[in-house]
């Protein structure tokens, strides 16, 4: 049964995917890419990584999508938004990509991958907790200084000219 | 260590830390905010008395993230003299907007603060948190001229090119986690060890690690925005970012290759021959960034493409697994650091006074202004690699490691014949100023604090030219890493 829906949400992530790409429509490649993030959420959930998935819907399809959809909207010309998909030598393009997609489907089919040791499913939010202050202590502090920066960079880049 | 015991060796982090928290209180409060630039320099001392003070020992911090040891600290002083020096000149650039000079330097420090911890990280967690802080604040100081186009287009292109390296090296280290189940860089290594064979899988994570630290050194093929960036950028970023950067991805690469990819008796790990490819790509970073700098006409460009050569100088070592590589790089740090920061600050002295920074506006500079044309001719020699400046003992300890490990010897001819390309072009600015003539008599009068800046980084070049070896020395005591 779990395959099933394994299958199931893999599909709509990947075809989701597609259509985001070959979308000339930026509107609909927009919508396209709300399909693909609850995809990759769903793909989350069967990892065991409950949190995760709750952060990439809060995050990804809450946040940065709607923010990229008002970024469409404002832009000017939003009727004949059409993107060109100028990329000249196309046909290069395309044998260099499938060639890379070969080389790494072979050596992910060919590796023996570090498993660990079998658990049992639990909720994650306590364990992820912990480790944020302890193991991960430091990364914590430093995302908050990175997100400083962010913050500083935007009312910065985005305010009036004073003076 | 815990995290709390960690705390007593990161005190030089933590006041950084508080003076950048201080200095954007003190920008917002109308009485203090001219004291801001001042705070920071005094505070920038600070930092650099703390990490004197640090003891010298190797430890380990954070539960393993990040380390602390002599290798980091060389590094860490490399970052505060740039920091200093750059914090120091911006005010006296015409081109920058001073409205926001406050602004441009406590993102100054907050690179610096990422810089610091790209020296010394030692989790792939910490190796790309390290990295985003560097850039993401890069990104904003690029983009900070929001007039000039050149500026907007600088700043949009460092954004897609850094998006798309890290995504590249984040997919790699999920290559070594899913090998090895760890994000530690020397358990990653000895779960490398036991593999058999030349594995595939190794070689390809290697090589999207390479594409994120290649991208900050601006590696070739990775170079792609470092003219648009530097052309566009404010000049003093650009200044900073042709130094301190590259410092910290030569470090984060050393300490990334020696810990992970080596077995620590000289070999590859896995039978992973990847110091073929770097000597390969250390070629051609070298040939492309001369050979690309000849038809510039624009300093700018012309120096981020000599800052790509110079990159490719520093990686011709690092396929000979030994300490002596890191010696020599560590060494040639020190006077590309002055040299590379005094022929900006000419150039920025030149530029306050022709408004661009064509290099048709140097014509005459000698007749005009001897003292900054005769500075400059020193940064130009030394850039050159001719004796007797520091820019030549560099190269020499470059050129010794090849030799002395008799390997990669066509590696060596390459880079003596990209020394003499390189001839020409930084000689095109020195004829510019002596041999041709310029309606413009005018002298230059740059503000004494920018004057006295270019001269105190003239002095490391020539007298580190003459008596080297304290710096060889401090060199040789810093090289132990965690």
């Amino acid at each position: 049964m779990s395959e099933v829906f394994f299958i199931l949400i893999a599909a709509i992530t990947i075809a989701s995917a597609i259509w985001v790409v070959f979308s000339s429509n930026l509107i609909y490649s927009a919508v396209a890419l709300l399909f693909t993030l609850f995809g990759v959420a769903g793909l989350y959930v069967f990892l065991y990584a409950d949190f995760i998935a709750a952060t990439q819907v809060v995050v990804y399809v809450g946040g940065i999508l709607v923010l990229i959809i008002f970024g469409v909207m404002l832009t000017n010309k939003i009727a004949d938004n059409r993107i060109s998909h100028s990329s000249r030598p196309r046909f290069m393009a395309g044998v260099i990509s499938f060639f890379i997609f070969v080389l790494v489907m072979t050596v992910i089919f060919t590796t023996t991958w570090h498993t660990g040791e079998e658990q049992i499913a639990t909720a994650t939010v306590n364990t992820i907790g912990e480790m944020i202050l302890t193991t991960y202590l430091l990364p914590f502090e430093v995302a908050s200084l990175v997100l400083l920066a962010a913050l500083m960079g935007s009312a910065l880049l985005s305010r009036k000219k004073h003076g | 260590m815990s995290n709390l015991l960690s705390l007593s060796d990161y005190l030089p982090e933590m006041i950084l830390l508080g003076v950048i928290l201080i200095a954007i209180v003190m920008d917002l409060v109308p009485a203090t905010k001219r004291f801001t630039k001042g705070f920071i320099l005094v505070g920038l001392i600070l930092v650099a008395a703390f990490l004197y003070q640090g003891d010298t020992s190797a430890s380990s911090l954070f539960m393993g993230m990040s380390a602390h040891d002599p290798f980091g600290t060389f590094f860490k002083w490399l970052f505060i003299i740039a920091t200093f020096f750059v914090v120091l000149i911006a005010k006296y650039d015409d081109g920058m907007d001073q409205s926001i000079a406050a602004e441009f330097n406590i993102l100054l420090l907050i690179v610096m603060f990422g810089l610091f911890l790209m020296a010394t990280a030692t989790n792939l967690v910490m190796v790309y948190l390290a990295i985003e802080t560097v850039s993401i604040s890069s990104y904003i100081l690029a983009g900070m001229l929001r007039n000039d186009i050149k500026s907007n287009e600088a700043s949009l292109k460092y954004v897609i090119f850094g998006a798309f390296a890290s995504g590249l090296m984040l997919y790699g280290f999920s290559w070594l986690y899913g090998l090895s189940g760890s994000t530690d860089l020397t358990i990653i290594r000895d779960v490398l060890m036991t593999q058999e064979g030349p594995v595939f899988v190794v070689y390809i994570s290697i090589l999207m690690v390479l594409v994120g630290i290649g991208y900050k050194l601006s590696m070739v093929p990775f170079h792609y925005w470092t003219p648009d960036v530097y052309e566009g950028a404010p000049t003093p970023l650009t200044a900073y970012l042709s130094v301190a950067p590259k410092a910290a991805g030569l470090a984060l690469m050393i300490r990334f290759f020696t810990m992970t990819f080596t077995d620590g008796a000289g070999e590859t790990v896995a039978n992973v021959d990847w110091t073929v490819l770097i000597a390969v790509l250390s070629a051609i970073t070298m040939t492309v960034g001369n050979l690309l700098a000849l038809r510039q006409e624009n300093v700018k460009r012309l120096f981020a493409f000599s800052s790509i050569a110079h990159a490719g100088y520093m990686l011709m070592v690092i396929p000979v697994i030994s300490t002596d590589s890191s010696a020599a790089i560590m060494f040639y740090l020190v006077p590309y650091l002055f040299m590379n920061l005094g022929a900006f600050f000419v150039a920025i002295a030149v530029s306050n006074h022709t408004g661009s920074y064509d290099l048709a506006g140097w014509k005459g500079l000698g007749k005009r202004t001897p003292l900054l044309a005769a500075l400059m001719v020193i940064f130009l020699v030394s850039l050159t690699g001719l004796p007797p400046t520091a820019g030549f003992i560099g190269k020499v300890y470059l050129f010794s490691v090849l030799i002395k490990h008799q390997q990669f010897y066509w590696l060596a001819v390459v880079a003596v014949i990209n020394s003499v390309i390189a001839l020409f072009y930084y000689f095109r600015i020195v004829r510019e100023m002596y041999f041709t003539d310029s309606d413009d008599t005018e002298p230059l009068r740059p503000h004494p604090i920018l004057t006295w800046s270019i001269i105190s980084c003239v002095i490391p070049v020539l007298v580190l030219g003459l008596y080297w070896s304290p710096v060889i020395d401090w060199v040789t005591a810093s090289l132990k890493m965690f």
